[in-house]
């Protein structure tokens, strides 16, 4: 790892570990909520929500770090100084990947730990190696989701949006409740839902199926959109700069 | 003003910039040669961050160039020979000066001088607490610093002692002279003319987005010679007509070209006064009365 790079590395996480606003919500969150919802459900499902709290993780992570700091990135300052400082701004977004991974892996870690602390799962290595590699499709997604978010949003407004659009995208997708206890018609929404998609992967992963291909065209559908507003919305900026 | 060189620090040729249709700079030029301190002077709004901004290569201007060092502003060679202050909103909190310097440093792939710059700049009890509780003029040592952080040859300093102390300001300005006589080079916005007089060689003038003066401090002041005057009077007596002198409450004063003449005339006509004082005219009064002159009453 190169001067700048390990110099970007230590100061994204510096900022963003100690700052509890960030790693509380998006860290701390999914474990409680599991905790307090997935690990109370039936018997037959206890897998599956592990899945599901472990792919809510990761959503959170895109939206709470990518939504919010690039929202925050755009009015700042401190930011703009950044870009008259050598060294590719590349390694910016490098230290911000590297930070989403390391907190993802924090954050599905200790929802799996409770689960399996909490005696409520029985799967394999191969399930859980599986479920990582899905974790890890979602937060591409994830990650392209909250950047176009930030992209939109004011600084102000990101944080309060991103909650407004994190926590019906995980009803809707049937991770906080199965899916088949989502009012039909709220089904029929959720199957267009990227929180279903994750989640329907994430369970497949637990019982060993084959991946819809369905729902990884969702996943990619959702990360072309998102991708597409990025670019219109950051062409927006900079023709206002 | 001596020839710009291809390669000189600072080369700005008709710079514009628009936002949205509002003309925030229509004509700026600017010039600095190696070892030279260069004031960016004008009313607010007069479009010196705008100018500023083109100059780090934040903002692209519509029209007109701008290279630093012979490349083009905000290019990666232009960046590693240049430092800047940040505004000093939205620093991260959560770190202290030892971290940001630090990393500004590593930005430039230089080692910092954490201790030297935290003495020039007065912040060696500050140096491992968190910037969160800093009051406006330890953000501003602390900005002041990491311009110079990366050993740049070039510095942009924007505002740089507004909220310092007089202690604080004096520093400064030692860093900045010792700076430039080692050969470095610097922009500095103020509204300090005293400040710009300390430490700058020459002065950029702008207004409504436009250069309206420019040139070196010691021509301007051969160009326009002129002294003030101060004196009393006994009450109940005026001065002449010819001093063109005005009263401000507790003092006579008159500006001329020619102080020593008119101290003679003052002599010659018996004119009672007392505790007189001449100066030369501060940069201040000096610039206005040649913008006086140029642009007619």
């Amino acid at each position: 790892m190169t001067g700048p790079l390990r110099a970007e590395c230590a100061l994204t996480f510096r900022t963003l570990g100690r700052l509890p606003g960030f790693w509380v919500p998006t860290v701390l969150f999914p474990a409680m909520l599991y905790a307090f919802f997935g690990a109370q459900g039936a018997e037959e499902w206890a897998a599956n929500a592990m899945a599901s709290f472990a792919v809510y993780a990761v959503l959170g992570v895109g939206f709470f770090q990518f939504g919010v700091s690039v929202a925050q990135d755009r009015e700042s300052p401190f930011a703009k100084w950044q870009q008259t400082l050598p060294c590719h701004a590349g390694n910016q977004w490098i230290a911000g990947v590297l930070a989403s991974l390391v907190f993802v892996t924090v954050a599905v870690a200790l929802v799996v730990a409770l689960a399996f602390a909490l005696d409520r799962v029985e799967v394999g290595a191969a399930a859980l190696l599986r479920l990582s590699l899905v974790c890890l499709i979602a937060s591409f997604t994830a990650t392209f989701m909250g950047i176009a978010l930030g992209s939109l949003a004011s600084a102000r407004a990101a944080v309060p949006l991103a909650n407004l659009i994190f926590l019906p995208l995980a009803y809707l997708g049937g991770l906080w409740v199965p899916p088949m206890a989502l009012p039909s018609a709220v089904n029929v929404v959720s199957q267009w839902t990227p929180t279903r998609a994750m989640g329907e992967l994430g369970w497949a992963a637990i019982a060993g199926t084959r991946w819809d291909p369905g729902y990884l065209a969702v996943l990619a559908g959702w990360t072309v959109i998102s991708v597409a507003v990025v670019v219109v919305a950051q062409a927006r900026h900079r023709r206002y700069e | 003003m001596p020839q710009a060189r291809f390669n000189d620090p600072v080369r700005a040729r008709g710079l514009a910039k628009l936002f949205g249709t509002v003309r925030a700079v229509s004509s700026i030029d600017l010039e600095l040669a190696p070892g030279e301190a260069l004031g960016l002077l004008g009313p607010n709004g007069a479009g010196k961050s705008t100018t500023l901004s083109m100059l780090t290569g934040l903002r692209a201007p519509d029209a007109g160039e701008v290279l630093i060092f012979g490349h083009r502003a905000g290019s990666p060679q232009a960046r590693a020979l240049t430092g800047a202050t940040p505004q000093l909103v939205g620093f991260p909190d959560q770190l202290s000066p030892r971290e940001i310097l630090g990393y500004a440093a590593a930005r430039y792939r230089v080692r910092a001088r954490t201790d030297k710059l935290a003495a020039c700049f007065g912040l060696e009890r500050l140096i491992d607490r968190r910037v969160a509780g800093f009051s406006g003029g330890e953000m501003r040592r602390l900005a002041l610093a990491l311009a110079f952080v990366g050993g740049p040859r070039l510095v942009f300093l924007d505002e740089p002692t507004t909220g310092l102390d007089g202690a604080a300001q004096e520093g400064f300005q030692e860093v900045a002279r010792d700076f430039v006589a080692k050969g470095g080079s610097l922009v500095l916005t103020s509204h300090h003319w005293d400040e710009i007089e300390a430490v700058c060689d020459s002065i950029t003038l702008v207004d409504r987005g436009e250069t309206v003066l420019e040139g070196r401090i010691g021509d301007i002041r051969k160009r326009a010679n002129v002294s003030r005057l101060t004196f009393s009077l006994p009450p109940a007596t005026v001065p002449p007509g010819w001093m063109h002198a005005v009263h401000d409450g507790a003092r006579w004063h008159s500006e001329s070209a020619d102080s020593d003449g008119m101290l003679r005339r003052m002599v010659h006509e018996a004119l009672p006064f007392q505790g007189l004082a001449v100066a030369p005219l501060d940069l201040k009064d000096l610039i206005d009365r040649i913008r006086r002159e140029e642009t007619g009453p």
